[in-house]
Formats: C-alpha cells, structure tokens, sequence
C-alpha cells in the first residue's frame, strides 16, 4: 500500500504525465518530464500538479468546427500541468453534458456557439474550484437552462428535464452504490417546481426567476409541500430516501431564487443506503473512473473521499490529491503479461489522437489540424469517426467509455489515424527520436517502445513479433536506419505497427 | 449454456495453439477468414432505435371513441393545435390531421387508429409505413413496456437492450441479440461476422462477450489502412498486426483480450465489406439516388444496411452478416415537440420514408427477397400523456412495430388506458399483465420472443433461458409470465410471421 510518501519510480512518473495530461510530449518542461518527476513523492509530484490557475480559454469562433479546433489546437499545445486543466474541462463536459446541435436547433446559431464558449469557460475556471459552486453554477448557466429546457418549465405544465439530470447525473446518480434507487419520480417532480419560472432574456442574457411563471404552494394546493426525500424507501423499509428525517423542505427562505439553491443544499447532504454522502461517492466514483480504470472498490472511494475532506469542503484539489496518492492511480501501468485481474482502460479518442500527435512530436497543419500523410485528412475527422467529438456529447449523458470506444469503426480509424502519422514524409521525424545508428533489431525495437514509454507494455511474444517484421521473418537480420529508404518502410512502419497495438490503444 | 464467441476461439485453438508462427502470406493468416459458412440461413433482421422516448401516444393515436372514450380522453390531455384553433404549443393531433393515416381498430376499445402523419412519408419514400401497412407488411404493437416503468433514458434502453428488467438473469451486460448470435444454434462459426451496426459503436443489444459484431459508418472508408508509399511491405505489416492482436486476443486481462478480439475482426471485416459499397453503386443508381434525394442519416443508414444485403445476396465472398442496428435520434421532445408538423413529424417522416425505400430496394433486388427481411422499431419508452408547455416528459410504454415481407399486418396488443382514474400520479399509464384488464399491456420480450422463435426459428426451449428467462416469484398481475412466443393477430388469429 502506497500512500502520499511513496517516491515515484520512472513507470510511475510516465504515468502520471500520460494519465493527467496527454500523452508523454517530446518537449516539456524539466519539472514535468519523467526524469523530473522520478524520486518525488507521490504528494509532491499531486501538489506540482495541481498547482495552476486555470486560464481564461473558450473555444469561440463564427463555425463550431474552427471551436472544435481551436479547442484541439489548445489541448495539443498545453504544457505543464495545464494539461491536467483540460482534462478537467473534459471530464466537466462529459459529466454536465451539453451538446451544440440541440442548441443550434433552438437557434440562432451564433447564440449557440457563444454559450457553448461560455460553458467551456465556466468549467476551466472552476475545474480545481469547489464543486457544490460549480453545480450552482451550472443550474443557471445559460447554455444547460437552453438544453435542459429550463426556460420551458413553467408552473401551469412543469418541464422535468432539469430536475431529474440534476439528481440523476450531475449530483447523486439514480443509484447508489449497492444499486438502490436515489430518489423517486415524485422528488423528479418536486426539484423541478424549484425551477419552474428561471429563464434569460435574449438581449443580453442574464438569468433570473420570472416570479409569474413560477409554481407556488398557494396556486398550486393540489401539488402539496414543496419538499423533497419524503417518500419511504421500498425496497430496503424503514428508512427516507437521502438518510433524512423526514421531508426536506426547499421553500424555508420562502419561495423565490433561494429554491434552486436550498435545492442543491439538500442534494448534497443526501445519504445513500450505507449512511455515505452520495454526492462524494457519485462525483469520486466518476473520477477514479476518469483517471484510472473502471470499477473501482466501495472502499477505495471512500477512503479517497475521507483523506480529501470532501464530504463538507467539495473542494477540488484535495480530492484530486488524493486520487493521485491513491495506489489506484498507478495500477493500470503493470507491465505484460496481464492477468485477469490487472486493471486497464482504454484511451478515449480526444486522449488517443492528441496524446499520438505529442508523444511523436508531429504538428498537425493549418487551422483545420490536417494529419500531413496518408489521405491528408483533419484531426478532428479521425477523433469524430473514432467516436467523440468535443462541444457534441451525443447527449446528456455524455459519452460512452471504455469497452464502448472499441468498435470497429472507432478502431479502423484509429489505425488509419496512425497510418497517416507516419506516413507523413518530412514532417513524421522518428529519426530525430530515436538513435537511427542502432542496427540490431531487438535495439529498435526497445528504442522506439522506450521513446513511446511502452516497452513493459508488450509480451515477450510480441516484442518478438516486432523483431520479425523489421527483420522480414530474419531475411534481413539488421537494418540501416540511415538509409532512406529502409527507415521510411521499417522504421515508420514499426511506430506505426506500435501505436496501433493494444498496448498504445489502452492505458 | 451459450458457448461466447471467444470461447469457441479458444476451444477451437486458434487462438492458443501456436499457429501464427511462420510466414502465411496476404491470405493464408490462419486468422483471416476464408470460408463461407453456409449454415447460417438467410433471413435479415434490422433493428431500428428510436433514440430519445418516442412519444408513440402520437405515434399511434386514436381518432375517436369507439365503444371507449380514448379520444375524449386523448383530447383532455393534449392541447389543440394550430388546426382546432390553438397554437403551435399544443402537440394534439385532429381527426383531420390523421384522416389519411387510419390503419386498424384498438383490439379493445374498438376506437379507431391512427399512424402520425409524419409515417406517410415523403419524397421517393412517400406512402411511408402507412403504404406499407395497407400492404399487410407492418405490424403495429401497441402497449408494450414493463412493470413500473423507469424512466431515466439510461436504464430503460439498459432494459430493453438487455431484456432483463429485474437485472435478475445474471446476464451481466449482454444484450439479447448478442446472446442469441453467441448460442449454438445460430451456427456461425467463430470467424463470421454475424451482425453489422451502421455506427461507430456496438449497440447494447449486440453486445456479447466476442466482438465479432462489427460497427461500421460507411463501407467505402472501412478498407484497412496500409502505408501507401512502401506497398511491398504491407503483406509484413499485415503478419505482425495480425499476430501482436492474437497475442492480445490470448490475454486473460478482459479489456486486452476484448480489444485483441475487436481488432482481429476488424481486420477480417476490412477484407470483405468494403467492396461491397463500389457494387451497389455500380449496379442499383436508381435506389442509390433516392437514398440520396431522402438525405437524410436514416436514410444514408438503412443503405448501407442494403448494401450488405445486396451483397450477400449475390455472393459476394464472405459476407455472413443477417443483423443489423441503424437508429434516428432525438426523439427527447421535452420541447417545441409539435403536432402534425415540427420536430415530431419530421422525425416520423425522416423514418417513415427511409424504410419505404429501404424495403422498396429490397423488393427489387430479387423476387421475393422482402420476404426475407424483418426490422424492427423500438423506443426506450414513450412519453407523459399529458403535455407540458410545449412538448411532452418521460412516459412508460408505447408501440413496437416489425415490418417486413411476411409479417402479418394490423393492430397487436391494447391501446394504454389514459383514463384519469387508470394512470399514475405523474401522471403517466399503468402497465398490466392482468388477463382480467382489458387494457392488458404487452410485455416486450413477447414481441423478441416471437421474433426469436418464428423468424429464426429458435426453438422456445432455447430462447428460454439462452436469450430470455421468466420472472418468477412475481406478481403474475404485474410480470412476465410468458407461456409461448405465439403472437397472433387479432382479427385473422393468423400468427405474427406468416410461414
């Protein structure tokens, strides 16, 4: 067991740079470089990153493709630990889905594109922030009132949108952790009456409650208390849905703005059927997912939850801390072969493609990113066709992860992606990553897995197969990698056969 | 017990057996695939996902009474739209709007139906599924749903793709198509590729623990990606692509063993299918242009689905795929839903078109071929009966429709009951099983089961428990208690597939 003072080894620290960041970048700063980070502690290398003030970026354009690639351009281009910012960004875009083509088709579409923008910043500015703030935050953000259609839900015919993702995705999830229901369709209800009447004005977009349009106990009698978790649970008897009392009223402040809010307090003391803060176990859950593997053990979230002092505080940096402290973190690195118990995940494609592009040293061109080989195709082409594309989660759900990335479709492109990597003459350069002097196949083999930081990655089977292919089954038992030739066929087709291998496609 | 696709690889030794040593050559990979199989008959079925909840009480809409008061009731839930006199917020369709889309009477109330007006189609699809219903060639399915309908999108099209509403089966994530392709009777060997999704991901419903079900967008880009410049290298590229994947496949970590199955399949695919795209546009323009003309993502889907069919049909090499997954998206009409026109209509209309040409196509391909080709249409559940300000909430059941060559046509299965008395405190309709209710609901693995066992003629002692299992211990007012898989219609009494 490891803990905040385990010193990090050279697999740990590449790790971190590839898990919190992108890829591991041929050109980075001392500090963030696995030399650099190797023999810190664990807490001291969390602290190095977690120590940024997040920048002020929106991806904003008059097309929300040229957004879409400037927001690429920006993740390709991070340095440091502002890399980390953008996972962050990413894992908020995901976990408050909000997708561009529903608000383009509420229209007019440059409102859509600036709060898309808008959104994107929101969440930069608060990704190592508090995130009860950032809940608050996103009830009101203009472009979630658009998607979850907050301006319809009005007190004569509620709209339940907003109600049921706050509670079902953004706060406590539908089940706890024992699979046991969080709330009930009549807490759908009643979140939602909370919200009826907010809305913003077109002109120049500020929210608030149109008290006109918004329920009231005393014009709507038949509708009964405004209070939520009232109802006995079904299954396990005995006890309130949320661990309280009895009913939680929303309206103690009366009935008017404070609801949203008293609301969103009431969420975040809720307690699942093991008496745990269910917001803390839902939002750690997710992360762990995020930036280690699927599935973590009950226990492993809560002990990340209790060393953070999440539960109260729903600070950020804490909590990351100690998901990177947490021997969790480290797990899915274990070199080959694997068991059926190792940990892996599978590099989704925004990761995949922009983590390929750094860790090669190749510059996309232009403003539309075109990979310069191959079919000459755009960034953005290959990640969408991979499945993903970034201001378009396909809904409010955000995207599906891990095994749901691995489909044909996705995998094809991922080859064809890497296929135009290196076969970009001129400007894929692996003659400037590894020693060309080396002639024993076995040497570039290693040369090439090391530069890519994927050696303990592959079996002693496939290192092999490696061997083989540079060596045309030992028809040719070395290789002149200065000769033009032999380097554009062998060497970029070994780069090209790695990073299409399992081992580069998952973590 | 379903033997998975990769067991039988391994049982089979291809996978442990040391074989992909030595040099092969471009077709001679013991894991590409080569043979034919030949016992996997030749029936086509499509699954077509209305992604969202569709709002099938407009979908299927009573136009008046009968010997009930469905349509007063309907009347009292919905606002009148812009053609009784309201505005565009209201979503209610008039007799008039669904004079040209009458189809049969409710089983039950006798109360006459109505498709939406959207599924009479357009453009080269006009007549839609509403001409195709006056063939006799669509089945209507109306209240099929589950008990205590859940209403998140996410678990209830879990449910649905699973067939599993209790989570009781212990069939993990598995999906029913998926357990039906993995069992023994399907007779695909281990190296076929039974089913295509028209997508970039597997559909839950495929899902199974090979991944020999392919996802694809559009065949012509599914070719496999070589180093153009140094071709006389590709045949070595292929050798250790191949052998690192069947390391993998070989792994005992599940996610690399999945991704080493995924790969190997992917490669196997890219051999075959992209071909067939260069055929069909080669031999059917005139189908292929009014695809085109539609425009539409269903309609560019339900193609490339024809493309596979054309292929297989005329003998194209290794083309074993009979299942398909294509879907329509955005069927979440919390908002601006609309009646007889705006963003529900052109959703029905967007569908309705599409298979009109699909099965068109079908039908001119060969003689009798639409007779070998079923989809079906679900959603993960309907939508409130009462309206919101503009559009409608999350529901519980709704209609199922099978299409194809030799279904039985007409009205299955009871209209829900939206008696204010009858529906919930939502208020949204009450699922029943109760033979006594005369607005009994359909559960909708009876609607799999029939599939299962009159289109694939699976026997029913395999589809239970292989692809379906029973709730037992349950409330037989409430659960699924299903005796057979023998849906029959209610006027003919003939049964759901014609033989």
């Amino acid at each position: 067991m490891g803990d905040q003072n385990t010193l990090l080894t050279e697999d740990d620290a590449r790790q971190l740079i590839r898990r919190l960041g992108f890829g591991i970048p041929v050109k980075e700063s001392k500090k963030f470089r696995v030399s650099g980070l190797t023999g810190l502690t664990r807490g001291a290398a969390a602290d190095l990153f977690l120590n940024f003030r997040p920048k002020g970026f929106k991806p904003k354009s008059n097309e929300i493709e040229k957004a879409i690639n400037k927001w690429y351009k920006y993740i390709l281009k991070r340095k440091k630990n502002l890399a980390l910012q953008e996972k962050l960004v990413i894992f908020f875009h995901d976990h408050f889905a909000t997708n561009f083509s529903t608000l383009d088709a509420q229209g007019p579409a440059d409102v859509a594109r600036r709060k898309m923008a808008e959104q994107n910043k929101m969440f930069r500015k608060n990704c190592i922030g508090n995130f009860k703030t950032l809940v608050k935050l996103v009830n009101v953000n203009l472009a979630m009132m658009d998607f979850l259609d907050t301006v319809l839900n009005t007190k004569d015919e509620p709209n339940e949108n907003y109600g049921r993702e706050l509670q079902e995705l953004f706060t406590l999830g539908a089940t706890d952790l024992n699979g046991e229901p969080n709330y009930t369709e009549d807490d759908v209800g009643q979140v939602s009456r909370a919200f009826t009447g907010w809305n913003h004005e077109a002109k120049d977009g500020s929210q608030h409650l149109r008290a006109a349009e918004h329920d009231t106990t005393a014009e709507f009698p038949a509708r009964g208390p405004k209070v939520i978790f009232g109802t006995a649970h079904p299954v396990g008897g005995g006890h309130n849905y949320g661990g309280f009392a009895g009913p939680q009223s929303f309206i103690v402040g009366g009935e008017a703005e404070n609801e949203i809010d008293e609301v969103t307090e009431i969420l975040f003391q809720h307690l699942d059927t093991d008496g745990e803060n269910t917001v803390a176990r839902h939002l750690t859950f997710k992360l762990v997912e995020y930036f280690c593997h699927a599935s973590p053990s009950k226990a492993t979230v809560d002990a990340i939850v209790a060393e953070a002092g999440f539960v109260g505080s729903w600070e950020m940096v804490p909590l990351l801390r100690s998901i990177i402290v947490h021997d969790i973190m480290y797990e899915t690195a274990v070199p080959a072969p694997f068991g059926a118990l190792t940990k892996k995940s599978v590099r989704w494609p925004v990761d995949y493609t922009i983590g390929t592009l750094r860790s090669v040293g190749l510059k996309p061109k232009g403003g539309e990113l075109q990979i310069p080989g191959g079919n000459f195709r755009n960034l953005g082409e290959f990640v969408a066709e991979m499945g993903q594309v970034l201001l378009e989660p396909p809904s409010v759900f955000g995207w599906n992860w891990e095994e749901s990335w691995i489909s044909s479709a996705g995998l094809l492109a991922r080859f064809e992606f890497v296929r135009d990597v290196v076969a970009s003459r001129g400007k894929f350069k692996p003659e400037k990553l590894i020693n060309t002097d080396l002639t024993d196949p076995g040497d570039i083999v290693d040369a090439v897995t090391d530069q890519l930081g994927l050696t303990s990655q592959f079996t002693a089977t496939q290192r092999t197969t490696l061997i083989d292919y540079l060596t045309d089954e030992g028809t040719n038992p070395t290789l002149d990698l200065n000769d033009f030739d032999t380097r554009n066929r062998k060497l970029h087709g070994l780069y090209g056969l790695v990073l299409q291998s399992a081992a580069a496609v998952l973590h | 017990m379903a033997i998975t696709r990769r067991q039988f690889l391994k049982r089979s030794g291809l996978v442990t057996a040391g074989g992909l040593a030595g040099s092969a050559g471009m077709f001679g990979h013991p894991l590409v695939k080569t043979a034919m199989a030949e016992t996997i008959g030749d029936r086509y079925f499509v699954i077509l996902y209305l992604e969202g909840g569709n709002d099938g009480l407009n979908t299927v809409t009573v136009a008046d009474d009968g010997l009930g008061s469905l349509r007063t009731q309907y009347e009292s839930w919905r606002n009148a739209g812009p053609s009784e006199g309201g505005n565009s917020s209201g979503i209610r369709l008039s007799p008039g709007e669904l004079a040209g889309t009458l189809i049969g009477d409710d089983p039950n109330t006798e109360a006459q139906l109505a498709l939406h007006p959207g599924f009479a189609g357009s453009g080269p699809g006009a007549g839609g599924l509403k001409a195709l219903y006056d063939l006799g060639k669509v089945a209507v399915i109306q209240g099929c749903g589950y008990p205590n309908a859940d209403l998140s999108h996410d678990t209830s099209s879990r449910i649905w793709e699973s067939a599993d509403p209790l989570g009781s089966s212990g069939y993990g994530n598995t999906g029913w198509v998926g357990r039906y392709l993995a069992d023994p009777s399907t007779m695909y060997g281990a190296l076929d590729i039974p089913a295509i999704n028209i997508n970039s991901s597997i559909a839950p419903e495929y899902v199974q623990d090979g991944t020999s079900v392919v996802a694809i967008n559009r065949l012509r880009n599914f070719g496999f990606p070589f180093d153009p410049d140094y071709g006389d290298d590709d045949a070595a590229k292929e050798m250790a692509f191949l052998e690192l994947y069947a390391e993998s496949l070989a792994s005992s970590q599940p996610t690399v063993e999945f991704t080493g199955g995924a790969g190997t399949t992917t490669f196997n695919a890219s051999q075959s299918y992209p071909a067939l795209h260069a055929l069909y546009e080669a031999d059917r323009p005139a189908f292929d242009q009014m695809y085109d003309d539609l425009g539409s993502s269903t309609a560019r889907d339900l193609r490339e689905v024809a493309k596979i069919i054309y292929g297989s049909v005329t003998g194209q090499p290794n083309i074993d795929a009979r299942h398909f997954w294509v879907d329509n998206g955005g069927y979440d009409t919390h908002g601006d839903q609309g009646g007889a026109t705006g963003k529900h209509y052109d959703l029905h209309n967007e569908v309705a078109s599409a298979v009109k040409v699909f099965y068109d196509d079908i039908a001119d391909m060969d003689p009798g071929l639409e007779d070998k080709v079923t989809i079906l249409i679900w959603s993960e559940f309907s939508r409130r009966i009462q309206q919101n300000s503009n559009g409608t909430d999350h529901g519980s059941q709704g209609p199922m429709f099978l299409i194809g060559g030799k279904v039985n046509g007409g009205v299955y299965g009871n209209h829900p009951n939206i008696d204010p008395l009858a529906v919930d405190s939502r208020p949204n309709t009450v699922y029943s099983q109760d033979v006594l209710d005369d607005f009994r609901s359909t559960d909708f693995r009876d609607v799999y089961g029939t599939v299962l066992k009159h289109w694939f003629n699976m026997p029913h002692g395999t589809i239970l428990p292989n692809v379906l299992t029973l709730d037992t211990g349950m409330d037989p007012t409430l659960f699924w208690t299903v005796e057979d898989f023998d849906m029959t219609h209610p006027v003919n009494l003939g049964p759901l597939f014609t033989p």
